[in-house]
């Protein structure tokens, strides 16, 4: 019966498989204190979706959070469209945050449970009181990186970094990516360019004035 | 030394976000200041997320009757792409503090969004109301200031007082931050400070907001349809 239908949901991306096996595991008594595959499985995943952008493991994890995620929903929300809302929007933020998940403070399934929460809460005031507010990610610290807020913060200056790097005119852009991208030494730069290094060194200064230049405009 | 705590009902209630948003605000600005009460949300939350997302399943059939394998196609093919090109949203600095009566104060994180309203009062005491959207209770923060004191009052619902900083005492006792006292009707109390305190209070309809969602909104199908 089980295996019918694990079938049958796993047409494209190995929909299924994870609960499939999952269940295998768990008909077994398992205690919380043995290895445990499933979280293994599921931290891999979520890695997967954090370095490699990986769409395969974001479908294996939706189809192992999706279904409990709507069960919550309909418990909690009482309508099919709003626990459908809840699926949706739990598992777009754990694409879009999944680079702040840290596996050292928390297994999968809590981080993501935290999300969920977080959410719901936010849901429910909206159809209670009316009020479009968001406190869910204020009241309940999530799991993340130590200071989650600043690496976000470090992340987007870096895009924002990256960004005027582009803009630089094509001489200093070079020598820039050249010493902190590639992460050449400014005589291999020379070398490589077959500049003299005083050259590299000038068109570096006046490239890091201009990066500081747009960072201060934009961001003081 | 925080001396007192939520109950275990309360705090499984928060893990579980079913309390109100005044309440919610006043466990996690608690949380924040004691670790005892932080350690064990954690675990309640630890356990609840095994409970909602490890036990033994039969939901391989709920996915497409759910109309979840719409919802994957969906993300597949586009959502995850879009979310991609998204503009992130520039991070805010929230300034956590506020300032009253030349004291300046910083709070508990969760405080961060509701703090830009005015303070009102007269004399010692000054009052900042929180806009929490709930018609049946009041939440704010309460400033006395020092050998300020409020006037013995009973309470028509429950009162709940978070000390955030300073002290103050009543005929009970002697408080110090991080206390949580959650009074019903049946008690009279008049807080004094000699060095001047700031809380965070919460006054209701009677029981309100120490009781989850599912109790008081039973079935919220009734705000629905």
């Amino acid at each position: 019966m089980e295996n019918v239908q694990s079938q049958s949901a796993q047409t494209r991306y190995d929909k299924g498989n994870l609960i499939a096996r999952s269940s295998n595991q768990r008909s077994g008594a398992m205690k919380s204190d043995e290895p445990n595959p499933m979280a293994d499985e599921l931290a891999h995943l979520m890695m997967q979706v954090a370095n490699n952008r990986c769409k395969r493991s974001f479908a294996s994890l939706f189809s192992h959070f999706a279904p409990k995620i709507n069960s919550f929903g309909v418990q909690r929300l009482s309508q099919q469209g709003l626990a459908m809302d809840l699926v949706q929007e739990t598992m777009a933020r754990v694409w879009t945050k999944a680079h702040l998940y840290n596996a050292d403070k928390a297994a999968v399934s809590t981080w993501v449970f935290t999300i969920m929460r977080n959410q719901c809460f936010d849901m429910l005031r909206k159809v209670q009181h009316n009020r479009e507010d968001a406190f869910g990610d204020d009241i309940w610290p999530l799991f993340e990186s130590d200071d989650a807020e600043n690496n976000e913060e470090d992340f987007l200056l870096s895009a924002n970094l990256l960004q005027h790097v582009e803009d630089l005119p094509p001489l200093q852009r070079q020598v820039v990516q050249g010493i902190y991208m590639q992460e050449l030494t400014q005589q291999e730069l020379a070398d490589k360019l077959n500049i003299p290094i005083g050259t590299v060194k000038s068109r570096l200064r006046l490239g890091l004035e201009k990066l500081k230049s747009f960072m201060e405009k934009h961001y003081d | 030394m925080i001396n007192y705590h939520p109950d275990q009902h309360l705090l499984s209630l928060h893990a579980k976000g079913e309390l109100p948003l005044s309440m919610s605000i006043a466990i996690s600005a608690h949380a924040e200041l004691c670790s005892h009460c932080r350690q064990q949300l954690n675990q309640m939350t630890i356990a609840l997320s095994e409970q909602e997302f490890e036990q033994q399943q039969t939901v391989a059939e709920q996915f497409d009757d759910a109309g979840l394998s719409g919802l994957l196609d969906q993300f597949m093919s586009s959502t995850l792409d879009n979310l991609d090109t998204e503009p992130t949203p520039q991070p805010q600095v929230v300034d956590n503090t506020v300032t009253i009566k030349g004291e300046q104060y910083a709070l508990p994180r969760v405080f961060r969004k509701q703090i830009n309203a005015s303070w009102q009062g007269i004399g010692k005491v000054s009052r900042l109301r929180l806009d929490t959207g709930e018609p049946q209770a009041r939440a704010s923060l309460l400033h006395i200031a020092a050998n300020g004191e409020i006037p013995e009052h009973t309470h028509k619902g429950a009162e709940l007082t978070l000390l955030l900083a300073g002290e103050f005492s009543d005929c009970y006792n002697t408080y110090k931050p991080g206390d949580f006292m959650l009074l019903d009707q049946a008690h009279q109390h008049s807080p004094k400070t000699t060095e001047g305190c700031l809380c965070y209070t919460i006054v209701d309809a009677p029981l309100y907001f120490t009781k989850g969602f599912s109790k008081l909104l039973n079935p919220i199908g009734d705000l629905l349809y």
